[in-house]
């Protein structure tokens, strides 16, 4: 009972032994279309060089941009992954908290693609098509002059080609920046083919952003959490069912899960590098320059993202579903990451 | 109308019903029983079964040229190791030129086999120059054709797998190259994002570090708070509150724990993100309830006359406290405090709000490195998608619930050894 | 703390226990023996060992966590004027540079820089720092170690001062655990009272859209940030009365066939696995609902022709209710098990069957334990998290149709705060005004169990 006693005692004011003061690893957050290729990359580089491996959280563009601009010091992350740029307002707040060296990387290329499970039939839409299925307010078929809350509730009612499944499509939320770029790539230029929201879009352009943007709030759009990898089992077991993610979870999927075509294209590597299906954008990385100072790893882990091996045409990058970018800028990368370095 | 016989041994139709009605409310009992056991067990078998293949992992045997001329590098990290795969893939299936298709053939190879590589090389660099004949790693899609879990007939557009690469694998096949090994790096290795690659002891170590914490913090405070509430505390309105409110607090989801911990400790006093430190420190909120409650009953259970005799003999309060109603209780408190530890260990739903949710590539060594539990762990492989990983899922489970088993062994011997005998009046 | 110094204190510690232990023995043997002490002997010991173990261990404590920050404050004193004034962020920022130069790097040149220069000389000063201080409480804990020993005489109350010592030990456990539990619950009412400035108790309590996910960023449309949590909390009551639908007849039963009709040694067997089966990790279940139940409830709505959701409530429920059968059965069986067996003989005797007193006798008696059991119940399934995050939607449907998806409060909690840094959203603050329901409810259902079981206790009395 005593030397029980006197086991604890001496436990509890051992702990302070194991405690270190200050983080060593990398501290990443950011797009969860680039988590996977992070966490890749972040592998690699604890496995080849020996380094700590780098603490990666997926939580989307926007809320990963929150957290790396709230500060700069160890308590606040030294990399955010981003599928979209940082916006005026975000580097804003990132230099009145004293972020004010970052060095933007852009890592690869990535598709937006819709994604069914097999078991359905295979969807061939048009921006419009997608427009209309997930916009909250369209224009009234009957009259094209005026917006209606949206009637459509069957893929078939859009578009008669279609097959008669109902409308179900999980997506990402406002905190991610699949959901900005979604939005601009297919939700504006699917609203701008109806004469009356071009007119508008000239005119009146923050009413039209609400008209494209605003997707509808009667559960057929459905606001998924920052986790693809979620999305895609949900998809494999749900037929019906259709989910907004990068290209990645899709080529990682390809046994269980197929892609809408886009005005026509399918979301392929050659589609996506040569910029032909529609919903392709790049993605990004932005990282604390002030930080390499603090945290041991924090250049070497970019001189892999950059690297031959990882970003290169082959490599390993590439063969999980990240669409390359050209020669050049590749080694326009390696340079920044190399000044970094040496400084 | 001819009379009935009637004994009293017969029984009548009224007594009869009434045995039926006592026949059926067994036969529901029993069933229930029945069910409710059978549906847990049918789910373990089920999870015991998808785990098997996670085990055994797939290796190819290949010979290795260490050649000096591919460690030119002084640094031995910059040579390159994947060249010596491929190498040593081409010289089992001669022949492959083109470059797509030397691609496709060191894709059979895990990433895994070059960082084996150059594990060895750097542990002795004499191996330089020598050639050997090794079993490596293949990737989770050859793994699972050899376990017998791939499709060949799905349309090659469609599999994992191209025709080239199931001719290759049909090839070093019959010359005896594949073969199956118990899978050691499952139980050594960190988490990775392949799946033959993935181990859990990286989670396993995580878990521990995080229960270091909650039972240095949670098994004093909570046994010493017992103490106090059932022997020293006068009986008012303040301690009723407090005694309900501990009550309350034992229901209280898990969930919302980690709302706490995120507000508090990450929050407002910085402490680091997904450490074993702050998951314990939050993890020791949720089980000080249980502790509480399942040391003041041990307490309670002690005999008061136990205490009297003590008294009366001229020990003060404090000596019969904790030479004769301590000892008692103790292990009613120990087997208190494991049961809530083990509720600790498999929780991880306030971990979701600790940024626990992250890859984690290598093994936590302190309280303060980032880290991952194993249930998180098991929650984050069940989402993956990837090849391979629902088998490495079910395995992780299998190993949580093997400490979870040992735990309520522990407790169960506990309680038979202190059941019925009183340690003073034995 | 190094492990070595604490190592060497703790064999200080013991030292003291033995030299205090011996002077009680020596001064006894001069005064007339044990008897004419006040304490024994290893009272004498422990209060020496205290003695020793409360300053040293104390003053080496805060010498370990504050010989850095007493460093730094030397090593930034001795910087250059232009690196002093920097604002105040830089500065921190340089502070952990320095901190960062001083674990990783060797001793630099002359012509290093001046960081480098001086995370060098906060590697000295700390470990400087650090030497001196441990020597310090090894001096101090020994002077008042030994000021003690010469002051044990046959009156000294040392047991009186120990018992003290360790109530006011036991007393601060109680403190500390109160305070923090109190604190806590403050802080999420602190953030949930800051949700309800945004938006208003009437619109979360009885709205009935659920759409939480506003904009992030200017230039961005997100949802209209609509927070009727009523969907919300539709979800998790479907889901939750699912669970008791299967739970309660099947728990209930289990537990009756356990306590009233198995033979004690399946009893014994199987109780235990029981127990073990009420302590599984929720995330297997998890696990579970998304490969088998799922995708069962997919197949089996096809072949019926129905409209199914994977995610529907159907499936979270059922799995839930299968994982909180064994906390009903477990409990209940205990409930039923603690009631005295002469009422059962006695019923027995008046002729009445087995069944007929089960259900007339034994359970109204163990009733205040099966309803706590199954309040319990409650409280676990409402609150489930993982289950649900794995199995259940994210959609808020107003919808009372089980096949439907549904959400849960602890889903949205989940998905609302996952990655989440900073609290200035409403969308993240609803997660914590969620928490406070979530926490009401709970409180609810159990302030009910008690008050039930106090009164059925009460009837219970009278009738006996």
């Amino acid at each position: 009972m005593k030397k029980f006693i006197l086991f604890l005692v001496l436990l509890i004011s051992a702990t302070p032994c194991f405690a270190q003061n200050q983080r060593r690893n990398i501290s990443i957050v950011g797009s969860s279309t680039v988590y996977p290729f992070a966490a890749l990359v972040g592998e690699y580089f604890t496995r080849t060089t020996g380094n700590l491996s780098p603490h990666i959280e997926s939580t989307g563009s926007g809320s990963g941009f929150k957290r790396f601009c709230a500060g700069s010091g160890l308590q606040y992350p030294d990399i955010t992954n981003a599928s979209r740029l940082m916006t005026s307002e975000e580097r804003a707040t990132c230099l009145a908290n004293g972020v004010t060296q970052i060095i933007r990387i852009k890592i690869g290329r990535d598709g937006i693609v819709l994604a069914t499970s097999r078991a359905m039939p295979k969807l061939n839409l048009t921006l419009q098509d997608v427009y209309l299925a997930l916009a909250m307010q369209v224009p009234d078929p009957e009259n094209h002059q005026r917006l209606i809350a949206n009637p459509y509730s069957r893929w078939q009612q859009i578009n008669s080609a279609l097959p008669n499944v109902a409308i179900h499509v999980y997506g990402p939320p406002p905190s991610s920046g699949t959901r900005d770029a979604f939005d601009s790539l297919v939700m504006e230029m699917g609203a701008t083919t109806f004469p009356l929201l071009r007119k508008m879009k000239k005119e009146n352009p923050a009413a039209f952003k609400q008209a494209a943007n605003r997707m509808r709030e009667d559960g057929r759009w459905i606001d998924a959490g920052e986790n693809d990898y979620l999305i895609v089992q949900k998809l494999k077991t749900n037929p019906d069912a259709c989910g907004i993610f990068g290209f990645s979870f899709l080529k990682q999927n390809e046994k269980s899960l197929q892609a809408a075509s886009l005005n026509g294209y399918l979301p392929h590597s050659a589609n996506i590098a040569a910029g032909k299906y529609p919903a392709s954008r790049s993605l990004f990385l932005y990282a604390k320059k002030q930080n390499s100072s603090m945290v041991s790893g924090l250049p070497a882990y970019l001189q892999e993202f950059v690297s031959q091996r990882a970003s290169g045409e082959r490599g390993y990058l590439a063969r999980r579903g990240m669409i390359p970018i050209p020669a050049g800028e590749q080694r326009r990368n390696r340079e920044i990451v190399k000044s970094m370095q040496n400084k | 109308m001819e009379r009935e016989k009637m004994s009293l041994l017969t029984p009548s139709a009224a007594l009869r019903r009434r045995y039926r009605r006592d026949r059926l409310f067994l036969l529901a009992g029993r069933l229930a029983a029945v069910a409710s056991f059978s549906t847990i067990g049918l789910i373990f078998l089920a999870i015991l079964y998808t785990s098997l293949p996670a085990f055994t992992q797939s290796c190819i045997k290949l010979p290795i040229h260490f050649e000096e001329t591919a460690f030119s590098n002084e640094n031995l990290d910059l040579a390159n190791y994947d060249m010596l795969v491929a190498q040593a893939l081409a010289r089992v299936i001669p022949g492959v030129t083109d470059p797509g298709e030397k691609e496709e053939l060191l894709e059979m190879m895990s990433p895994g086999a070059a960082w084996r590589l150059q594990r060895m090389v750097n542990s002795n660099p004499k191996r330089i120059g020598t050639v050997q004949q090794l079993w490596l790693p293949a990737s989770a899609d050859i793994d699972m054709l050899r376990k017998g879990k791939f499709d060949r007939t799905t349309p090659e557009r469609r599999r994992r797998l191209s025709r080239r690469q199931l001719k290759w694998y049909d090839q070093l096949n019959a010359e005896g190259r594949i073969k199956r090994y118990f899978n050691w790096v499952f139980f050594t290795a960190p988490n990775s994002t392949e799946a033959e690659l993935a181990g859990i002891y990286g989670a396993v170590k995580g878990s521990l570090l995080t229960m270091f914490i909650t039972l240095v913090l949670s098994f004093p405070l909570g046994a010493g708070t017992a103490i106090y509430l059932q022997e020293f505390a006068p009986r008012n309105r303040w301690t009723t509150t407090i005694n309900v409110t501990i009550s309350n607090l034992a229901a209280v989801p898990p969930i919302l724990y980690g709302l706490l911990g995120l507000a508090v400790f990450i929050n407002f006093f910085h402490l680091p993100r997904a450490t074993p430190l702050v998951a314990g420190m939050v993890l020791s909120l949720m089980t000080f309830p249980s502790i509480i409650m399942a040391s003041r009953n041990a307490l309670a259970a002690v005999p008061r006359s136990v205490c009297d005799a003590a008294l009366a003999l001229g020990a003060s309060r404090m000596q019969s406290i904790t030479h004769h109603i301590l000892p008692a209780a103790m292990p009613g408190i120990l087997t208190g405090t494991l049961l809530g530890l083990a509720q600790a260990f498999g929780e991880c739903a306030p971990l979701l709000m600790l940024g626990m949710v992250a890859f984690v590539g290598n093994i936590p060594a302190g309280i303060t490195d980032p880290a991952t539990v194993l249930p998180m762990q098991i929650y984050l492989w069940a989402d993956n998608s990837g090849q391979g990983f629902p088998e490495k899922t079910a395995a992780a489970i299998v190993i949580m619930m093997l400490f979870l088993v040992i735990v309520n062994t522990i407790v169960l011997w506990l309680r038979r050894k202190f059941e019925n005998s009183h340690p003073h009046t034995s | 703390m190094s492990i070595h110094i604490f190592l060497l204190l703790t064999l200080l510690t013991a030292v003291a226990f033995q030299l205090g232990r011996m002077r009680a023995f020596r001064i006894a043997a001069h005064s007339g023996g044990l008897r004419k002490m006040h304490s024994l002997p290893r009272h004498y010991g422990s209060y020496t060992a205290l003695r020793f173990a409360v300053p040293a261990f104390i003053l080496a404590g805060l010498v370990t966590l504050f010989a850095d920050n007493i460093a730094m404050h030397l090593v930034w004193s001795s910087l250059p004027e232009q690196l002093r004034t920097l604002p105040e962020e830089q500065a921190k920022l340089l502070k952990q540079v320095i901190i960062h130069t001083s674990a990783n790097q060797p001793a630099p040149g002359n012509s290093a820089s001046a960081t480098a220069q001086a995370g060098w000389q906060l590697k000295q000063l700390t470990t400087g720092a650090l030497r001196l201080g441990w020597t310090g409480s090894i001096l101090l804990g020994t002077l008042s170690a030994g000021l003690f020993l010469k002051k044990i005489n046959c009156t000294l109350p040392a047991r009186r001062t120990m018992e003290k010592f360790m109530w006011g030990i036991l007393a601060a456990c109680t403190g500390v655990v109160i305070f923090t539990t109190f604190a806590i619950i403050a802080s999420v009412a602190v953030e949930a009272v800051r949700f309800f400035q945004f938006v208003s108790p009437l619109e979360f309590f009885f709205g009935r859209t659920w759409s939480p996910q506003m904009a992030i960023h200017a230039g961005q449309v997100g949802a209209s940030g609509q927070f009727g949590a009523l969907p919300v909390i539709g979800g998790t009551l479907m889901i939750t009365l699912i669970a008791m639908l299967l739970a309660v007849p099947t728990g209930l039963f289990t537990a009756i066939y356990f306590s009233e009709y198995a033979s004690s040694r399946r009893r014994h067997l199987l109780k235990p696995i029981l127990e073990t089966l009420a302590g599984i990790p929720t995330v297997v279940y998890g696990f579970f609902a998304v490969f088998t139940v799922g995708p069962l409830i997919g197949h089996l709505g096809l072949l019926l022709d129905v409209e199914t959701s994977t995610e529907s409530a159907l499936a979270a429920g059922v799995v839930i209710g299968i994982m909180i059968i064994p906390y009903i059965s477990s409990l209940s069986d205990d409930a039923i098990h603690a009631v005295p067996k002469r009422l059962r003989e006695g019923s027995r005797g008046l002729g009445a069957t087995r069944s007929e007193t089960i259900l007339r006798v034994v359970l109204p008696a163990a009733m205040p334990g099966i309803i706590g059991s199954l309040l319990l119940a409650l409280s676990r399934a409402a609150g489930e998290t993982m289950i649900v995050v794995m199995a259940a939607g994210l959609a808020g449907n107003f919808s009372f149709n089980p096949l439907k998806s549904a959400t849960t409060v602890t889903v949205q909690m989940a998905n609302l705060v996952g990655g989440a840094g900073t609290f200035n959203t409403p969308s993240t603050l609803a997660a914590f005004a969620l928490g406070l329901l979530l926490f009401l409810f709970t409180l609810a259902v159990n302030i009910i169990a008690l008050h039930i079981v106090r009164r059925y206790h009460a009837r219970y009395q009278e009738g006996m």
